[in-house]
């Protein structure tokens, strides 16, 4: 299994060097700059290269990747233009709220898609299972920007119940439990409804197509209950392709829906990569699609290390 | 009879119809019985309804599926049980299916497979389950039970997933066991040591079992009874003695020809097609089919002639077929004999020598095939047997150099691995292959005659008319009419999707054709013609067959020649007749003496209990 861990993250290494150097140079060939972010339009051409200059800004595009690679070779991932905080602890500070945002999301998108997922796949194409399907179908088709507006324009503006972002500081010395969890509510309740049907389709699809397998007739004739079939033969084999899908959905986890993000202004890191492409404040943009590729590595590790244990047919001896 | 363990009487179930809320009719008032420590045999090719009747009596329909008649088990009408109550008894009737891989949970240990009827039924303790299915794996012969029964179905070869299969249906002490194909798909040999088993077990726990099988030739020296099914009804009924010495019933008799046996000079096939269950012809349903038909046969359902012990549904029941006993013509002149003069061998394997690349695996692998050295001649057919794994698919790919191989493969002298590009594809086109499946092998999105026009415009023909016409003239010459052209690989049976490969292998015009296990995609009866077929076209077309399989009998029928294949190495090639009469290696002797043969006069099975090597370790 070490062996197999090590390989594949030797791989990585080159798909995150390429992975970096196709985004610093996309956001570099972008017109503006961070000096216009900082000075605004009408700033004057001296003051503009005078700013370049102290960034580095004016050297050839590769001497500054190489200083950003030689950067980053010492655990520096430099300061933000806008900011001028270091980019490690903003990453750190803003992914921690997204960890805690998406963390509630989550579990409340297992166990809806869970159910949901199950009773699709074992009443596929009877009536409850075509309901269920409809229902998935309407919600995959709905955006998260225009769920969580509404969401904002029903459950805050109209009945005033919870609150509809604002929420600067997450840090819990500085807030109530009951302040977060509000706060919390609305945007979680956006991925969730975003995650739960893709989630829930996929399970009922694999457990429905688990339930026609021979495997299955074999257990029923030694008298076996649909529950226990279900549970015991079909649940370990129908979760595969699910665990896949979720190692492939933990980047977006860690980074963020930077559409939720957006809308409910919540300072987590998908929100950060929006205000930093727009500002163009390269270090902190970088940064995150770093942090990003590391996780889609890493999603997708954990999922054929589980996928390992689930099925014993594969052995990482 | 008092020791009947299960009996289906009058046993008829409707299945609904793909999409629409049609029933379908597919099984037709079957009676049947199974008596302790006996063996009752259920025969039909696939469409006869025999896995259907198996799942009716142990209630595993799909949902809306509608069955009529009773189910006798114990005193109680099995169909008249609640779920509930089913679920009790299912323990109390065993079951085993065809393809024991995929019949066993990938992901769950073979312990928890085997153990679990018996911790649901006799709610023993976990270390109680344990102990039952060691028990029980010993006793169904798989080596050191107690280390493999945390290991998982794929740790297994596929004769022992069957015995685990047997040992998770045996586990609450059955009465009955039904099997539902249980020996297709795996060697002859190893089929033969799962009845074995059987046989063992009907004695040592007077356990009664129902065969499901649509190969006779496995049941003849086993079964005690033995009912054949057509189109849904059974058309004969009675002792398996009496049957095989005499069978009746047209079909049966057909049914009997059809299987390729040892000693044998002439196949039969059986032409036409299954009727469609909705459309089921009024009198007999084999009529259009059947050689002896008469015009009262379309009359109505004839009445069996006889009882329920023995019967034949037919009107003009037939006198006993005299035996083809053709042990002194054992061979019609090989399509080659003449040809083989001519020293120069068309096709030279030379110490060819294939590795699989494992990934990952650090020490190399033993080689799919080591030294493997064979000649073939110009319009001779040299066939390869072996078991599964000993290397005889790979052989194939190797002469079609679609693998690496160490040693030389000579083509006309010349080894075509050397040849520069262009050349080595039009050497390519001299040899052409035909798969097992053809469903798989055709494209499912090119229609026949296009599939067939490809290798012609490959071969430089692009004239709309003149490619017409040569894919008509292929069509025909496999015995298939040229309309068919304009249909979808997926709108025609199986026997004539693999004439349409048999076709497009011969449209390249080649040499030399690899025919890599041609007929076991097929029933009996369309399995026989293709064989026929391809004797035929041996002699017309003068090509080269390299036939692969593992059914000896029907590799004996077509090849000069045959090369025995063990783990990679030719044990053992000699001429068919010499290989037959006086197999030299231990391990020939075993496939030939477990094949299936002509039968002597008298009736009397050749082929009797047969001493088998035992279970490899």
């Amino acid at each position: 299994m070490l062996r197999v861990v090590r390989a594949r993250l030797g791989s990585a290494g080159l798909s995150l060097l390429i992975l970096t150097l196709l985004a610093f140079v996309m956001s570099h060939l972008t017109p503006g700059g961070p000096a216009y972010s900082i000075l605004g339009p009408a700033a004057r051409p001296d003051t503009v290269a005078a700013i370049n200059h102290e960034f580095g800004l004016d050297l050839p595009i590769w001497r500054q990747y190489l200083r950003w690679l030689w950067q980053l070779a010492h655990g520096r991932l430099g300061s933000s233009y806008l900011s001028n905080q270091p980019v490690g602890a903003m990453l750190l500070s803003y992914e921690a709220n997204t960890i805690l945002l998406q963390l509630v999301a989550l579990t409340a998108s297992l166990a809806i898609a869970f159910g949901l997922g199950l009773l699709h796949g074992v009443f596929h194409a009877r009536r409850l299972g075509r309901l269920i399907g409809t229902v998935e179908l309407g919600l995959f088709a709905l955006p998260s920007f225009f769920v969580g507006t509404l969401l904002i324009l029903w459950v805050s503006m109209g009945l005033g119940w919870l609150p509809a972002g604002g929420l600067e500081d997450l840090r819990l010395q500085h807030q109530t439990p009951g302040s977060i969890l509000s706060h919390l509510a609305l945007p979680a309740a956006t991925i969730t409804l975003f995650t739960v049907p893709a989630l829930s389709r996929y399970l009922a699809q694999s457990v429905h197509e688990e339930l026609g397998r021979d495997y299955v007739r074999s257990a029923a004739a030694r008298g076996a209950s649909p529950g226990r079939i279900l549970f015991r033969h079909v649940l370990r084999n129908a979760l595969r392709p699910v665990v896949t899908l979720l190692g492939l959905s933990l980047p977006t986890i860690f980074a963020g829906g930077i559409v939720t993000e957006t809308v409910f202004s919540y300072p987590g890191l998908g929100w950060l990569l929006w205000q930093s492409a727009i500002g163009q404040d390269y270090p902190v943009l970088i940064g995150i699609v770093l942090v990003i590729g590391v996780l889609t590595v890493l999603g997708n590790l954990l999922a054929d290390l589980v996928n390992g244990l689930l099925d014993p047919r594969t052995s990482y001896a | 009879m008092t020791d009947t363990v299960l009996q289906l009487q009058a046993l008829s179930v409707s299945l609904p119809a793909h999409g629409g809320g049609r029933l379908v009719p597919v099984l037709d008032a079957l009676d049947l019985q199974v008596r302790a420590g006996g063996m009752t045999a259920l025969v039909g090719e696939s469409g006869s309804g025999k896995t259907v009747a198996a799942l009716a009596a142990m209630r595993l329909l799909p949902r809306g599926a509608r069955t009529s008649g009773q189910v006798r088990f114990d005193g109680l009408d099995l169909l008249a049980q609640d779920e509930r109550r089913m679920r009790r008894l299912r323990g109390r009737i065993g079951m085993v299916f065809q393809n024991p891989l995929s019949a066993l949970n990938p992901s769950a240990t073979v312990g928890a497979q085997v153990a679990e009827g018996y911790r649901l039924h006799e709610n023993g303790s976990r270390a109680q389950a344990r102990r039952r299915a060691v028990e029980l794996l010993g006793e169904v012969g798989i080596p050191d039970p107690a280390r493999r029964l945390d290991d998982y179905p794929h740790q297994f070869s596929g004769g022992q997933r069957q015995r685990v299969m047997i040992a998770a249906a045996l586990a609450c002490d059955p009465r009955v066991l039904i099997a539902d194909e249980p020996t297709t798909g795996l060697d002859p040999l190893v089929a033969r040591q799962i009845l074995a088993l059987l046989r063992r077990l009907q004695q040592s726990h007077r356990l009664g079992v129902l065969f499901i099988t649509h190969d006779l030739s496995i049941v003849e020296a086993h079964a005690d009874r033995l009912t054949v099914l057509y189109a849904g009804r059974a058309v004969e009924w009675g002792g398996a003695g009496r049957f095989f010495a005499a069978p009746r019933h047209p079909y049966s008799q057909a049914l009997l020809a059809a299987v390729p046996r040892l000693g044998q000079a002439a196949l039969q096939g059986i032409p036409g097609r299954l009727p469609d269950p909705l459309l089921l012809p009024p009198g007999c349903r084999f009529a259009p089919r059947c050689p002896h038909h008469r015009p009262p046969c379309d009359d109505g359902y004839p009445p069996a002639l006889g009882d329920a012990v023995e019967a034949a549904c037919c009107l003009f029941p037939l006198a006993p077929p005299v035996p083809a006993r053709n042990m002194n013509v054992v061979h019609a002149p090989p399509a080659g004999a003449a040809a083989r003069q001519d020293d120069a061998a068309l096709l030279a394997l030379e110490r060819v020598t294939v590795r699989h690349p494992v990934i990952g695996a650090r020490r190399r692998t033993a080689p799919a095939l080591q030294e493997v050295s064979l000649t073939l001649h110009r319009g001779e057919c040299l066939g390869i047997v072996g078991e599964s794994g000993s290397g005889k698919s790979t052989l194939g790919r190797a002469i079609l150099h679609m693998l690496r191989h160490d040693g030389r493969i000579l083509l006309d002298g010349q080894p075509v691995a050397d040849l520069p590009g262009p050349e080595r594809r039009r050497a390519r086109r001299r040899i052409q292959p035909v798969f097992q499946d053809p469903r798989e092998s055709l494209n499912p999105r090119l229609r026949i005659g296009d599939a067939l026009a490809e290798p012609l415009r490959l071969g430089g023909l692009f004239d709309r008319a003149r490619l017409d016409r040569e894919v008509a003239a292929l069509l025909a010459k496999v015995g298939l009419d040229p309309s068919l052209a304009g249909r979808w690989p997926g709108q025609v049976s199986g026997g004539q999707a693999q004439r349409v490969a048999v076709a497009r292998a011969l449209a390249a015009r080649p040499e030399i054709v690899v025919l890599d296990e041609p007929t076991s995609a097929l029933d009996v009866s369309t399995q026989a013609m293709l064989l026929t077929l391809l004797r035929d076209l041996a002699r017309s077309e003068h090509v080269a067959y390299v036939m692969i399989s593992h059914d000896l009998a029907a590799v004996s029928w077509l090849a000069d020649r045959i090369a025995v294949l063990k783990d990679g190495r030719v044990v053992e090639a000699a001429d068919t007749a010499t290989l037959l009469a006086h197999p030299r290696h231990a391990y020939s002797a075993a496939l030939v003496a477990t094949a299936p043969r002509v039968q002597d006069g008298a009736g009397q099975v050749a082929a009797g209990p047969v001493r088998l090597p035992s279970p490899p370790a």
